[in-house]
């Protein structure tokens, strides 16, 4: 748990790091709307390219990144299977007619159990859970004994694939480009960066600083509320709770034991943190004055010009 | 048989690639029965860490830890087939901060909550309970309360209750007494003193309070730095030179001790564990 990175800081020099993050944020915003407007296998190898080149030159590990990438991977998987699934545009590529029968079902449940209890044997857990994959397929298609169920036609079509994929890469390149930002951006001076932008919302009477503070809490209190779920987690092992085992009756204690402790200690600390924020003067929607006062330099112009021109580009991939 | 450390090595693998060495090549042995350890060292220094190694919780990243038997290392535990419940039964381990894992509606329940994970019925653990209670200095009214509407102080009793109520053979204390008043901390730590001389056990204590050291450990441990250096008796770690180095202070006894010996240049040649002794052997010299 102690290797999530959403929303963590990591101080390092880089020229990332000098940028204001006013136009670190609106740079965000417009590279990521680049990325949905653009729509061709070119031009997404020209995106990713130029978000490994951001990674390079801010002199950012990569490594740590794919860390920050792995909580998503089940989400990137599944978006995938659903759009090959179910998007059936374009040209057929490949056909499968799938029998759900009275005999492959009761195999098929056969083999899932037989891949339960020997995956504990097996060295390359991965490999062997793809095998499982393509032998569901196989049985599925081979074995047509039996009372017909239900005959469905796996399928794969270009586009389903084309948009699947695509999806896909939108998706890492908006996770990527948002921890870059978190990862160069302190904290204090992301919440005065999102303070100016929201700016324009105060039309709407939006308290836009709170808004902001709002955001800029959360962030901060990710790490340290997984470090106490970590903390309380074993402490409750310590009392015979475990948390590979248990049915379901036993799951459902577990969760609470660790849920009670959570919310208490959650409304505990946001009560500390509230008092201490009042003892340092802090009134809500007070105007107040800055130590750090944000500085908008050339380097900072030269990037939204930039990152403008990427835009216009992709927006020129769409319509002309 | 107890707990045994065979050059065991723990690093905190962090967000930075390098992590942190927060043990380095520890070698231990702690008894089942017969020994009141007292683990001491400045706050970042591995005693938490050392605590979480004796009953599982933590997986030495090199090296092994012998539980009763058990063979954990990063090996053993890999496959997920080792069952490390019972050792956790076997050894207590009260947190730094018990009073955070308390969750139940009442009192009684959280202090049955861990016998019951180990199998102990209904009836015995209400029972446990009971004794648990009593023996940490509430009374019995408090288990029909709610954890929640505790003092601090009492909160920890009850959390230490929980621990209790398990009847571990091995029972380790991650700073117990931090934040009692003066009188709570002696009851407490007579609690654990009698654990230990009435049935036996061994007890391991982490603490800050020299005074606790000295007069209830007859063995303590120094970590610094990630490093155990000091095993042994508690009477020739204050007769050393390097106490000051370590950052430790001298028990009271033995400052008073030093101070009538300098005011009125005595020699005493004792080591008296409390005030008491120390009022025998003046008697003695004086007479």
């Amino acid at each position: 748990m102690r290797n999530i990175v959403i929303g963590r800081y990591v101080p390092g020099s880089g020229f990332l790091y000098r940028l204001d993050p006013r136009a670190k944020l609106l740079a965000l915003i417009i590279l990521i709307v680049a990325a949905f407007l653009i729509d061709s296998f070119l031009h997404m190898a020209v995106a990713l390219a130029v978000v490994l080149l951001l990674l390079l030159a801010g002199r950012i590990s990569v490594k740590r990144v794919y860390l920050g990438l792995r909580p998503i991977v089940f989400l990137l998987i599944f978006t995938f299977i659903f759009q090959v699934l179910f998007n059936r545009q374009g040209e057929l590529l490949f056909e499968l007619p799938l029998h759900f029968t009275l005999l492959s079902v009761p195999v098929l449940v056969l083999a899932v159990f037989f891949w339960g209890f020997t995956k504990k044997f097996i060295r390359f857990r991965l490999i062997y859970f793809i095998a499982l994959i393509v032998g569901i397929f196989a049985l599925l298609h081979y074995i047509d004994q039996g009372i017909m169920f239900w005959n469905p036609t796996f399928a794969v079509f270009d586009e389903g694939l084309q948009t699947a994929f695509f999806i896909m890469l939108r998706l890492i390149i908006i996770v990527t480009l948002s921890t870059i930002l978190t990862i160069t951006t302190k904290p204090t001076d992301l919440n005065l960066g999102l303070e100016h932008i929201l700016k324009p919302l105060k039309i709407f009477r939006l308290n836009t600083e709170e808004i902001a503070m709002i955001i800029a809490i959360s962030l901060r209190y990710i790490p340290t509320l997984l470090d106490e779920a970590n903390k309380i987690m074993l402490a409750q092992a310590s009392r015979g709770v475990d948390f590979k085992e248990g049915n379901l009756k036993e799951k459902v204690m577990q969760v609470v034991s660790l849920l009670v402790p959570m919310f208490i200690i959650s409304f505990q600390r946001s009560d500390d943190l509230a008092n201490a924020m009042e003892a340092r003067s802090f009134v809500p929607g007070r105007n107040r004055t800055r130590l750090h006062v944000l500085t908008w330099r050339a380097l900072d112009t030269a990037c939204l010009l930039i990152v403008g021109l990427f835009f216009m580009a992709a927006l020129s991939t769409r319509w002309l | 048989m107890g707990i045994e450390f065979e050059r065991v090595n723990y690093q905190y693998t962090g967000i930075d690639e390098k992590g942190y060495l927060a043990l380095a090549d520890v070698n231990l042995s702690i008894e089942k029965t017969g020994e009141f350890v007292a683990l001491i060292g400045e706050t970042g220094s591995g005693k938490t860490t050392l605590a979480q190694h004796m009953n599982a919780l933590l997986t030495p990243s090199e090296g092994r830890v012998r539980i009763f038997g058990l063979k954990i290392s990063k090996e053993t535990v890999k496959g997920g087939k080792l069952r490390l419940n019972p050792i956790r039964q076997q050894v207590g381990l009260v947190f730094q901060f018990p009073e955070y894992q308390l969750f139940e509606e009442t009192v009684e329940k959280d202090i049955a909550f861990g016998p019951k994970n180990f199998g102990v019925s209904d009836a015995e653990a209400k029972e446990r309970a009971k004794k648990a209670i009593r023996s940490v200095g509430l009374d019995e009214s408090y288990l029909e309360r709610s954890p929640f509407n505790l003092s601090g102080g009492e909160k920890k009793r009850v959390s230490i209750a929980g621990i209790l109520a398990m009847e571990p053979d091995v029972l380790i204390l991650d700073e117990p007494t931090s934040g009692l008043d003066p009188l709570g901390r002696n009851g407490l730590l007579e609690v654990f003193s009698r654990i230990h001389r009435e049935l036996d056990k061994s007890v391991v204590i982490i603490t800050h309070d020299m005074n606790t050291v000295y007069e209830y450990a007859n063995r303590v441990l120094v970590m610094r730095e990630g490093l155990l250096v000091y095993d042994g008796d508690p009477l020739k770690l204050f007769s050393r030179r390097n106490v000051e180095n370590w950052n430790l202070n001298m028990p009271d006894v033995l400052k008073l001790q030093r101070e009538l010996e300098e005011r009125f240049s005595l020699t005493l040649n004792t080591w008296p564990r409390s005030r008491g002794e120390l009022l025998k052997a003046l008697e003695e010299v004086l007479s």
